[in-house]
């Protein structure tokens, strides 16, 4: 105690003597019963302003600044164990409406046993302070209060003191005070609206709370600490484990002393500590942890994604990518209705497990890659033009075969004649692998959250997951084929079987259009000029083993000669195809309603307040352009979005992308498209369905 | 059967090994958490504590009847708002009228703010007009730590059956502020009225207000 008293007094000598504290009155703390009659006050307060004058109508900050005596503290809102956060009432003239406190970032202070959450040393609590607009130019005006808080260092004394800083009123913008500078620091203190997901799960003797925060490098992270806003849900003193991980941070912490879990959403403080090149830095963000693990798609049980799985498998059959290829092995079976029902249903079989091999083949791939530590999700193989390029080759290939330019499809399609004398089992698992190929710029509604799922959970049950979609994908056929009996309702084969197979050859030219367009994107106008090339090499090689069918056998085999040596060419041209470099995804066309993605813009808009729209996507992915045209860039939601104020984020995947893979995974997503809202205001961001409508869209954003 | 002994076998395996875990991971410096701190709607653990008196007196003793346990700190400007209003007083004497048990505990350290000794006390009860059953010394914190008494006041009611039925504030307005004693909800004697008649405790934890226990 006596070693306090003369360092408050030497503080608040030194205050008086710098005159620091212009336009304020000390603390002149009255006698108070509790305090020790001799002792000066433990805090000195002045009420400071960042503005030079009061401009009619205007909103600046204010602040209390409290000088607090060394080993002293005052509180933050949630004082933590015991204490009592500062409080101020206000007598002020007629019109003005001063704000709430906004709290700095408190620091924890153990106090023996408990802990404590405050200021020590020196605070800025900055208030926001409105004027009313009727205020005479040239006037002085006083603002006036009453501030009280609780000082603390092992012992609490109560203090309170008047308050009061005089301003003259002045016509147009203020000058910056000379304590402008001490109340933007606080407000740099003040903790941001963080732009992640966060839930909270409790046991009855731990809490856990898991942030999705994704791409934070584990190794920098020096420190991270939660501080509820609210008394009970975690114990104050207890430690709190950091985990890091690809998709956030975990803390972990003894219960509180409230006997029931929290009821609803705990708000608080994350303070995290990064060790960066420059020293360490310290950032605080405001969370709202929704109660029951409920922020990310990661809570799904096994069961649920593989039910979800095989749903969306089903629904893939009738996505525009997967349709014509299907469509050619029904026209197969229907061209094979005289064969035995046990030749069918072997051929269901066998495209059964050509889906089942090749999701596998995908699934060990994928899992592979990303224990390996690559940021890739479904579709990620159509993020390489090479593979583009490639589904390009086989897609016109088998267009050409289609419209009966080539018969080299015969067996990959398991068309024509070939059947009927051999059983051809192995061009029916070829037609599940392709179904698999062709299916994968598509993502069918529930297979999102099923995927989601599954690239968080160890390999097998990944790989289950995987085969539950294959399944989902192969069951109509199959089960065609198993119940031979619907072939009664089918005409007889004829020739609008041929004709129906010349009309399906289109959608598969258009597949091949649309892939041009995917490398134009990933490889710029030079890459798409050569695959177009590589086409033409492709027609000519069709044309010269189809075409020289009748000449004689020498010209036959150097035609077929050259049109191997058409297909390794169009095949070389791949490569250098998709090394032309290109930034095309990059910047906006002019005249664009979105910006492109990047965490530190969500950061930022979310830290302001401003709500925001994610549309995540890619060239390669048919759902997500088709949401595009259809819901998103109609002239209602741009109003919609205009109305609230909304910006519009586009997360471009066409190309490899950490930054928007983990802002996939911090969803519990592994692929696009994914459609988020951000609200103004704390609070997890609303995840909207993957098969958008208009209207669903409008709705979110007026709802903010 | 081989394959059930087994998977039992492997269940209490990782249980144990769970239970290990967090044991390990809770129990730290403090013995606010981890240890076996006092739970409401559980038994009121016992404890024995000299009074100012000399005699030691246990928590068991009172079986069958309603007992208050009130941390205090004679110099803790929460504690004093509510001696300095007769807010305390007024409540032990509405609750030891009741055939109530209140005692008072002090758990400050030697050398630390409100330790005070035998006599100390009981001129403290004779000059404020205090009215609890006894006051009981616990300079070692010992019974403090059993319950996990972090405020003065720090207030606990335990039921005839020996249950623990609240722990918290003594009311609904943590300041400092006399005029607050007035128009405050009094969880404690809310507590009080439920358990005579023979009710739950509408609100049977909250956050206890006020200085910290000056443990050593």
């Amino acid at each position: 105690m006596m070693s306090i008293r003369p360092l408050a007094a030497a503080l608040v000598m030194g205050l008086l003597v710098s005159g620091l504290l212009p336009g304020s009155v000390l603390a002149a703390a009255p006698p108070l019963v509790e305090a020790p009659k001799d002792g000066p006050p433990r805090v000195t307060v002045a009420l400071i302003s960042d503005a030079a004058s009061i401009e009619p109508g205007s909103t600046f900050w204010v602040g209390l600044h409290q000088r607090i005596a060394s080993g002293w503290h005052t509180y933050w809102i949630n004082p933590g164990d015991s204490g009592e956060p500062p409080s101020i009432e206000w007598k002020l003239p007629d019109g003005f409406v001063a704000g709430p406190i906004v709290w700095p970032r408190p620091e924890r202070l153990p106090v023996g046993p408990f802990m404590s959450f405050g200021y020590e040393r020196e605070v800025v609590l900055p208030i926001q302070m409105t004027a009313p607009a009727s205020l005479t130019i040239g006037a002085d005006v006083t603002l006036r209060g009453h501030a009280s808080w609780l000082v603390c260092e092992k012992i609490c004394i109560p203090e309170e003191a008047d308050i009061a800083l005089s301003l003259p009123v002045v016509a147009g913008p203020p000058a910056p005070s000379t304590t402008a500078p001490a109340v933007e620091q606080a407000r740099r203190l003040v903790p941001t609206l963080s732009p992640w997901a966060a839930s909270l799960s409790a046991s009855p003797e731990t809490v856990s709370i898991r942030i999705a925060a994704p791409g934070l490098a584990a190794e920098r992270i020096a420190e991270a600490w939660f501080f509820p806003m609210r008394w009970g849900v975690i114990d104050h003193a207890a430690p709190q484990t950091v985990a890091v991980d690809r998709r956030g941070i975990t803390l972990r912490s003894a219960r509180g002393q409230l006997p029931q879990g929290p009821a609803s959403d705990v708000d608080g403080v994350l303070v995290i500590q990064e060790r960066l090149d420059q020293g360490p830095v310290t950032q605080a963000f405001t969370i709202r942890a929704a109660v029951g693990g409920a922020a990310t798609g990661g809570s799904l049980t096994l069961a649920a994604a593989i039910g979800l799985a095989i749903l969306g498998g089903l629904i893939l059959n009738l996505m525009p990518c997967v349709l014509p290829v299907l469509s050619i092995k029904a026209i197969a079976l229907l061209s094979h209705g005289h064969s035995s029902p046990s030749v069918v249903r072997r051929h269901g079989l066998a495209y059964t497990v050509g889906v089942l091999a090749s999701f596998s083949v995908l699934a060990v791939v994928l899992i592979g890659l990303r224990a390996g530590g690559a940021e890739i999700g479904w579709g990620f193989q159509l993020q390489s033009p090479l593979v583009v390029t490639a589904l390009a080759y086989v897609l016109f290939a088998l267009a050409l075969s289609l419209s009966g330019l080539l018969v080299i499809g015969a067996r990959l399609t398991g068309l024509g004649h070939g059947l009927a004398s051999r059983p051809g089992y192995s061009g029916t698992f070829f037609t599940g692998a392709l179904a698999t190929v062709a299916a994968t710029p598509c993502t069918a509604p529930f297979m999102g959250a099923a995927l989601g799922f599954a690239l968080t959970q160890p390999p097998f049950v990944a790989l289950a997951v995987f085969e539950a979609l294959g399944l989902g994908l192969a069951l109509p056929f199959l089960a065609l084929s198993l119940a031979p009996t619907w072939r009664r309702f089918l005409p007889k084969p004829g020739r609008w079987m041929e004709r129906l197979r010349q009309v399906l050859a289109l959608p598969l030219y258009g597949s091949v259009a649309w892939l041009v367009w995917v490398v134009s994107r990933q490889a710029g106008p030079e890459g798409a000029t050569l695959v177009l090339a590589g086409l033409v090499l492709i027609a000519l090689a069709a044309w010269l083993h189809h075409g020289t069918r009748s000449v004689s056998r020498r010209w036959r085999r150097a035609a077929v000669a050259l049109a191997l040596g058409c297909v390794a060419a169009a095949v070389a041209l791949g490569p250098i195809a998709a090394s032309s470099a290109s930034s095309a995804a990059a910047a906006p066309p002019r005249g664009a309603r979105w910006e492109p993605f990047t965490p530190e813009r969500l950061a930022e808009l979310r830290a302001r307040g401003t709500p925001v729209f994610i549309n995540a996507t890619a060239a390669w992915c048919i759902t997500c352009l088709v949401n595009e045209r259809v819901a998103l860039h109609s002239p209602a939601v741009a109003d919609a979005f205009a109305r609230k104020g909304v910006v519009y984020l586009k997360a471009d995947w066409t190309s490899k992308s950490p930054k928007i893979a983990a802002l996939l995974e911090s969803f519990g997503r592994s692929g696009v498209p994914l459609y988020v809202v951000y609200g103004k205001t704390l609070g997890n961001p609303q995840v909207l369905p993957q098969v958008l409508s208009e209207r669903a869209v409008i709705e979110a954003v007026d709802n903010l | 059967m081989r394959e059930t002994m087994s998977r039992r076998h492997f269940l209490t395996t990782t249980g144990t090994l769970i239970l290990v875990g967090q044991v390990a991971s809770t129990v730290g410096p403090s013995p606010l958490w981890g240890a076996a701190v006092a739970k409401v709607g559980e038994p009121a653990p016992d404890f024995t504590a000299p009074s100012t008196k000399g005699t030691p007196m246990s928590l068991g003793a009172y079986k069958g009847k309603v007992v208050v346990l009130e941390w205090t700190n004679h110099e803790c400007p929460y504690v004093r708002k509510h001696y300095e209003t007769g807010n305390m007083q007024a409540l032990q004497r509405e609750a030891t009228g009741q055939d109530v048990i209140w005692l008072t505990l002090i758990s400050s350290a030697k050398g630390e703010q409100g330790f005070v000794s035998a006599a100390q006390a009981d001129e403290l009860t004779a000059t404020r007009k205090a009215a609890p059953t006894a006051v009981l010394l616990d300079e070692k914190g010992t019974v403090g730590h059993l319950y996990g008494a972090t405020n003065t006041p720090h207030m606990y009611v335990v039921d005839k059956t020996g249950m623990l039925v609240y722990a918290g504030a003594i009311d609904d307005r943590p300041t400092t502020r006399r005029a607050d004693v007035q128009g405050a909800t009094n969880y404690v004697r809310a507590a009080l009225d439920s358990v005579a008649a023979g009710q739950p405790v509408k609100t049977p934890v909250t956050r206890a207000y006020g200085c910290t226990v000056k443990y050593s």
